[in-house]
């Protein structure tokens, strides 16, 4: 066991370290620097302001400056926000995209798991057939079309919700739902499937003959079972996820490290994009690291060996 | 049965705290009266007055300080933190004589304070990106480039209420420059003790008619009224949010649904039912701006000026606003925007003629059988895209090919600034002022000549208008080098862009105006 933890957290550091180098220098390579724009700065201005950044500085001496940075946790002043340092701005944007994040998962596991069994026990019916006409909907519709009309709707229309921004406790309600409703098609239509393969096996057809509800049987024998395909779904869904979120902050002007991200690429603001990927990545790469874990829990089955990394990714 | 009526007294408790919550909340929710809320395009990068580059950061920093001069609620300069001010018969000695007015903190504001802030701006240690804003003051440049000390500069207080400011040529626009946030004064008390936090909501200090209360980065920038400004008497709203709203598409329903008060753009595609709808919440505003195209005249095959007179010749303005565009966006032949005041522009206006064209471009060598192909670079944008198609169909009227391009605004103008282009699109926004525009065309004015065009007759006598102190002579030499310049066409105006805004009509005194300057000292609240 534990020299699979230690395999994977060295693939999970070289990893880490590969997406930083790759994003720094790629950044580099895309047209346009952080003080381009309509308006020109004179030669002198535009010298003042690459000193005052280090971005006269030869490119490898620039990268060795910022990955020392990064071993202090230091992420350097924004190129772009003056009055704030990257650090700040992931301290204040980061807490809002991991509870966006967290209660889509949520929402989308609950929902998602509860609709892929009830279509399950009524395998082959009308309902099941609506439902997956449903999920199929859902996971075609990407949150950049839901988010709009579940504003119009609930809160143009409606006035149930606010339509952005995050003044009160509602705020997160639908963007939360627009970014889960893909995920809950998803984990639904792997719930259903699991769902029926263990419906049909020996012991539920034994547990049924002795005169079982089937709420019992779900939630005591079968359920259990089904979530294994789920969990192992929801490290990559994680990550899926936070690129969604990217959209549904946007959407919604929530003030999230997406919104970050993007307007920082769009900016060109080195260092604030070199945080929020830095974050993402981390992220990401601790979410399928737990996954992984979790996962050679759960199946005694599976050995904590090659055929693991086979299996989950 | 004792222990039941605790428990009932237990559960109407956990439900009325339950509904007195949700009451609370909701409450929270519903925005008190007095609060303005105003959608802004985007979050401010800065509210360090040196160090701002962008119009959102211009909107709230004009309801934070107060410069020497200011606008009024029709967007004319009017005396600010300076009462008055005398020009010197050459026009190269201003003395401004400021009123009494105080910092949010309750100092007076003194000349010393702006003689120290316009020396923050243009010391090279600031790194100011708009610090060339005022580099008529005297020795403004070699301050900026590190050549000169602070102290050089031509800026001094004569006693606590009189600030000489000297320039390096006569500039009769001196009071609108100084409107800009870049000539604002920053509290030297504050940075001497705060340094570069000065600018966080707990140290925050200024001597406008709002102070700055709160800042959630993507969230809001609060202020709130400063009893100590000069005017607070007259100023009637309490709270100010701007509320950065980065889509239009969602600040659009952001209003509908009644969260914000005032947004700045809103789809263009929402405009015709906005009017049957919310007639009396839509405000349509032209800008001082200019929409351009802009011709590489190094290369073939725009070194040809029949080329280029070919294509300007054949693109009809009014259909471009009138039909595609339809949100009364003004079509206009000069580089100077029509609501310039006292500028006449000589240019023609009604040239199109696709005859004169095809004649032209048969002139230049390509017909039918060896048909002109160019690539039309333009930003990325529906309506951006709407335009250009219209203009390539139009040139295809007359024989010609074009490819369309699009980028982002970025790599736009990194790509014209390095001249890597054809024909592309372009646009100059600000003043009140046609020098800012014509000089566009300058060949020493550095890479926002993007074609680089130089005439030698032109620069003559744009450089002969520079030197003149006498503003309508000065201006009469400028329409005379737009003429001469325009006849080479080394672009093509086309027009000024609208400000399409949504105004809440609880809002009074919005009025609309050609610079979208709206400050909230002059507004109510119904």
């Amino acid at each position: 066991m534990s020299r699979f933890v230690l395999k994977r957290t060295a693939f999970m550091l070289v990893t880490f370290w590969i997406v930083v180098s790759a994003t720094f220098f790629l950044l580099r390579l895309a047209p346009g620097g952080p003080f381009d724009s309509e308006r020109r700065l004179t030669p002198e201005v535009e010298a003042n302001l690459l000193a005052t950044y280090h971005l006269d500085e030869p490119l490898y001496l620039q990268y060795f400056r910022y990955v020392g940075g990064l071993i202090r946790l230091d992420f350097g002043p924004s190129l772009k926000h003056h009055d704030f340092s990257v650090n700040e701005l992931v301290a204040a944007g980061l807490p809002v995209s991991l509870m966006l994040g967290g209660l889509a998962l949520l929402i989308a596991f609950v929902v998602g798991t509860t609709v892929g069994c009830v279509a399950a026990l009524h395998h082959n019916t009308w309902l099941d057939s609506a439902l997956s006409a449903k999920l199929t909907l859902g996971l075609a519709l990407p949150p950049v079309v839901t988010g709009p009309l579940l504003v119009l709707v609930f809160a143009v229309g409606l006035g149930w919700f606010p339509a952005g921004g995050l003044d009160s406790r509602w705020s997160l309600v639908l963007p939360s739902m627009a970014l889960s409703l893909p995920f809950i098609a998803a984990i639904a239509k792997l719930t259903r499937s699991a769902c029926i393969d263990v419906l049909a096996q020996p012991f539920v057809v034994t547990a049924r003959s002795k005169g079982i509800d089937s709420v019992r049987l779900v939630s005591r024998h079968v359920l259990p079972l089904t979530l294994v395909p789920v969990l192992s779904y929801l490290g990559p869904a994680a990550a899926t996820l936070l690129a969604g979120s990217l959209v549904i902050e946007e959407v919604f002007s929530l003030p999230g490290l997406g919104r970050y991200f993007v307007q920082g690429a769009l900016n060109r603001d080195y260092t604030l994009v070199m945080g929020a990927v830095v974050v993402y990545s981390a992220l990401i790469l601790l979410l399928n690291f737990f996954v992984d874990l979790l996962y050679s829990r759960l199946d005694p089955r599976i050995q904590t060996d090659e055929n693991v990394r086979a299996t989950v990714s | 049965m004792t222990h039941h009526a605790a428990r009932h007294r237990l559960v109407v408790g956990a439900v009325r705290a339950l509904f007195v919550g949700l009451v609370l909340s909701f409450g929270g929710l519903l925005h008190a009266e007095s609060v303005l809320r105003i959608g802004s395009p985007g979050d401010p990068l800065t509210l360090d007055p040196h160090r701002y580059t962008l119009n959102v950061e211009e909107h709230i920093l004009k309801d934070l300080f107060l410069g020497l001069t200011t606008m009024d609620e029709s967007g004319a300069i009017v005396p600010g933190s300076a009462e008055s001010w005398d020009v010197s018969e050459d026009g190269l000695e201003w003395t401004f004589h400021l009123r009494e007015n105080s910092w949010s903190d309750g100092r007076p504001v003194v000349a010393e304070d702006f003689v120290y802030s316009l020396r923050r701006l243009l010391d090279p240690e600031t790194a100011a990106p708009l610090a060339y804003f005022l580099y008529v003051i005297e020795n403004a440049q070699d301050v900026n480039a590190g050549s000169a000390p602070p102290e050089d500069l031509g800026v001094s207080a004569l006693d606590d209420s009189t600030l000489l400011i000297k320039l390096e040529k006569p500039f009769p626009y001196l009071p609108e420059r100084l409107f800009y946030p870049i000539a604002n004064p920053v509290p030297r008390h504050v940075i001497d003790e705060a340094g570069s936090e000065w600018i966080k909501p707990k140290n925050w200090v200024s001597n406008g008619a709002y102070s700055l209360h709160d800042w959630k980065p993507q969230q809001a920038v609060v202020m709130k009224r400063n009893p100590g400004f000069y005017d607070a008497e007259n100023v009637s709203i309490e709270q100010v949010e701007y509320v950065p709203v980065a889509d239009a598409l969602a600040s659009f329903h952001r209003y509908l649904a009644d969260e914000l008060d005032i947004v700045g753009d809103f789809p263009a595609g929402e405009l015709d039912s906005l009017r049957d709808s919310h007639a009396d919440h839509v405000r349509l505003a032209p800008l001082l701006s200019t929409m351009y195209l802009v011709f590489n005249v190094e290369q073939p095959p725009f070194d040809d000026v029949r080329v280029r007179r070919a294509l300007a010749l054949s693109i009809d303005r009014d259909k471009l606003t009138g039909q595609i565009l339809r949100s009364d966006e003004i079509a206009n032949a000069s580089m100077v925007p029509p609501m310039v005041a006292g500028f006449s522009s000589l240019v023609p206006t009604d040239l199109l003629s696709t005859e004169e064209a095809r004649s032209l471009l048969k002139q230049a060598g390509y017909d039918d059988d060896n048909p002109l192909k160019v690539t039309l670079r333009h930003m990325s944008g529906a309506e951006n895209k709407q335009i250009h198609v219209a203009i390539a169909a139009m040139w295809q009227e007359i024989g010609v090919q074009t490819v369309l391009h699009h980028t982002e605004l970025k790599v736009h103008f990194t790509d014209l600034g390095n001249a890597e282009f054809q024909v592309a699109q372009a646009g100059w926004f600000g003043e009140n002022n046609p020098e800012h525009y014509v000089e566009l065309l300058w060949s020493k004015i550095g890479n926002i000549n993007y074609g680089r065009y130089s005439s030698e007759e032109f620069d003559a006598l744009l450089e002969q208008a520079k030197d003149t102190a006498s503003l309508e002579d000065r201006v009469e030499l400028l329409q005379q080098a737009e003429q001469q310049a325009l006849s080479d066409h080394p672009v093509v105006p086309l027009y000024s862009v609208t400000i399409r805004s949504l105004v809440n009509p609880r809002v009074g005194g919005w009025s609309t105006n050609p610079r979208n300057s709206h400050g909230v000292r002059y507004m109510t609240l119904d």
